[in-house]
């Protein structure tokens, strides 16, 4: 049985013949002419612009995301302000001489004081 | 086989044309891109950046319930709602939604407005809240839009409106607080600057975005009390029904502090409608904006004097004739016949003029109100107790009234001798109240203020600086002088008070001065008093009451309302009564 070797090894001994250096280079056998080139170097331009412009495109739509989150911030604020003056309005003097507790409240007859 | 191009055929002309061709263009990207630059950049910034203003929130101003805060000015966002007439369509749907939702807020002639097909922005309601808004939006009106702002609102109504002030509809800031204050409640704006799209929705690109943030004002909190100047509105109220006085003010001061922790003046205006105040007087705080002649209030400064510099003692006596003579002008008592050798004392019970001209007599050499005398009142007046001074409180319109110093001409002997009880001299009745504190606290003068600090985010109150006292008067003749006024006050309003406490004080009636002649058919009646124990005094209070041509005295008109005020300022003040 014979087999036919499909990497070529070329010893480079002879060529650099010193210690820690390979001594074999591989050689591919599957050669890339220039139009594979231009084809590949296309290729690679255009993912990296497809990338850039999802990037682009995810950062705007966190600015419309940010935005509508604001949006919900100011009209919360505003609903919260609202009833902050609703609230005072309610604990207002006026209102709560007016209120039904008020009108049920009596003065006392005598008061005691406690001897300090 | 050679490729070569041979000279002068089709194809060296076709690359001759583009190389001219693309030659041009890149003169011309040069020339855009390059030499062009910054005008481009300046067209695309204007057209992409947006500068946005963040509108700073204006400071809040509270007052005291007790030590807790409590809001008096708050802001509110309100909307105005507008139509464009060239885009409504159904304006009879329009009308009614706006009218029933809008209510009092709408214009009543909207018909009209919406007629007017020739403009583009008609008002049909303003200053409605944000659920009427919300209401109206979800109608989906075509050609209706929504204007947001931000209005004060006044949760207490018209309680101590003079001392707040409003915001005009041009946003600015007149009278009270409001005006004094402004600097600090405004804030300052921020500021969006940002690549926004169409819809102004900014963006993160670009390299030139700011986001600076707002700066809100400080939220304010007054020493007014407000269930000390709730009681103090409604007794000037009561006590002007009741003696058909037209105008009224009232300070109440803490003698301790300086704090005043009421202000009121009658007739008053509720800040939130301030467009429809006819009469402008409705705005002003007499309390620091009226310099008025103080009348026999003044006696007490010039008992104080008097026995600070050690020419009288209360029961040092001098004869009473009910006239006393100053250069050529002869000096009556309003009250005659207590005649005889009396004690000052006495005349400070009876306000008797003829005494205390004769305290500013023994200021001098005894029989004349020498220049001696005359320097040393007015550096107890004007210097010590700081009347005619402004006093720097902290709300706009302050006045500074009229001392006349002795180096002037017109500060002779005659305007002195008057000066000792109360006439020719402008003071107003915060200066008088601010002095007779110091007399009534052991003599230490405190700078009289209605800031009590801030609120931080937090809502804790953070105090604000104390400033502190001068000492006009020394502790023996102030605690001298407050004996006396409540011997005064109990010679004759002895079964008014509270029994148990500490009271005291001096009635007051002031000729009117109109255009330099002293009326005989109009006098203004005062009372300043104070009420606590014995030990310390928590309380002072000054009434003012005035009409046109009428008589108002200040033991009949203006002691009454002090009464009420003080009889109901012990039971809130929670102060144990003796005996």
């Amino acid at each position: 049985m014979s087999f036919q070797r499909t990497t070529t090894f070329n010893s480079r001994r002879q060529k650099n013949w010193s210690r820690n250096q390979n001594t074999v280079v591989f050689i591919s056998s599957i050669k890339l002419g220039p139009v594979a080139h231009t084809v590949l170097v296309a290729l690679m331009i255009t993912v990296l612009g497809l990338i850039y412009l999802t990037q682009a495109t995810r950062a705007m739509s966190y600015d419309y995301a940010t935005q509508k989150i604001d949006s919900q911030i100011a009209e919360l604020n505003t609903q919260k302000n609202d009833l902050q003056v609703e609230n005072a309005r309610l604990t207002a003097l006026e209102a709560v001489k007016s209120s039904s507790v008020a009108s049920t409240m009596t003065k006392p007859a005598t008061t005691e004081y406690v001897q300090q | 086989m050679n490729l070569e191009l041979q000279k002068g055929s089709r194809s060296n002309v076709l690359a001759a044309v583009i190389f001219s061709f693309m030659t041009i263009f890149v003169v011309r990207l040069y020339y855009l891109q390059i030499v062009q630059h910054d005008h481009y950049v300046r067209l695309a910034n204007k057209e992409q950046i947006k500068r946005l203003t963040i509108p700073a929130k204006r400071g809040m101003v509270y007052a005291l319930d007790g030590q807790t805060p409590v809001p008096l000015v708050m802001n509110q966002t309100v909307y105005t709602v507008f139509a464009d007439p060239q885009m409504t369509s159904d304006n009879e749907k329009i009308i009614n939604t706006i009218r029933q939702i809008a209510g009092g807020n709408a214009r009543t002639n909207l018909k009209d407005l919406l007629e007017i097909k020739d403009s583009r922005y008609q008002i049909l309601a303003t200053r409605i809240s944000r659920i009427q808004a919300d209401k109206i939006k979800s109608k989906k009106l075509k050609g209706i839009g929504f204007q947001e702002e931000s209005q004060r609102v006044y949760p207490e109504g018209a309680l101590a409106a003079q001392t707040l002030g409003f915001i005009d509809f041009s946003g600015v800031s007149r009278y009270g607080i409001e005006s004094k204050m402004d600097t600090r409640l405004v804030g300052k704006d921020g500021l969006l600057q940002s690549v926004t799209d169409v819809s102004d929705v900014p963006l993160t690109i670009g390299n030139n975005n700011i986001d600076r943030p707002a700066v809100d004002g400080e939220n304010i909190v007054l020493t007014i009390d407000r269930n000390v100047q709730s009681h103090v509105e409604q007794a000037l109220v009561d006590g002007l029904k009741r003696t058909g006085a037209t105008k009224g003010s009232v300070v109440v001061m803490n003698p301790q502090t300086g704090q005043v922790m009421a202000m009121a003046n009658m007739p008053t205006y509720n800040p939130s409608d301030f467009y429809n105040v006819t009469d402008v007087s409705a705005f002003n705080n007499d309390i620091v904006s009226s310099p008025y002649e103080p009348g026999s209030d003044i006696k007490t400064f010039t008992m104080a004097t008097g026995i600070d510099k050690g020419a009288v003692t209360p029961e040092a006596t001098y004869v009473n004739t009910d006239h006393i003579q100053v250069d050529d002008r002869i000096i009556s008592n309003a009250t005659l016949g207590q005649t005889g050798t009396i004690t000052f004392q006495h005349a400070l019970n009876w306000s008797l003029n003829t005494g205390f001209v004769t305290i500013a007599k023994r200021l001098g050499d005894g029989e004349n109100i020498t220049r001696q005398a005359r320097d040393t009142m007015y550096d107890y007046f004007h210097g010590k107790f700081r009347l005619g001074q402004l006093t720097g409180i902290e709300v706009a319109g302050e006045l500074a009234g009229t001392i006349i110093p002795p180096t002037s001409l017109d500060g002779n002997a005659v305007r002195y001798s008057n000066m000792a009880f109360g006439q020719g001299l402008d003071v107003t009745m915060l200066q008088v109240t601010s002095g007779f504190c110091s007399i009534i606290n052991g003599g230490r003068y405190y700078k009289p203020t209605v800031l009590a600090g801030t609120l931080d985010k937090n809502g804790n109150l953070i105090a604000g600086k104390s400033v502190s006292p001068s000492y006009p008067i020394k502790k023996s003749t102030a605690d001298q002088v407050r004996e006396m006024t409540h011997i005064a006050r109990n010679t004759f309003f002895m079964n008014i008070d509270t029994p148990g406490y500490y009271t005291g004080g001096k009635t007051g009636t002031s000729e009117v001065l109109k255009d330099g002649v002293y009326t005989d058919n109009e006098t203004i009646g005062t009372y300043l008093g104070y009420g606590g124990s014995e030990e310390a005094s928590r309380y002072v209070i000054m009434v003012q009451v005035s009409g046109d041509r009428m008589h108002l005295e200040g033991g009949l008109h203006a002691e009454p309302i002090f009464a009420d005020i003080s009889n109901w300022m012990l039971n809130y003040l929670e102060i144990q009564p003796k005996g």
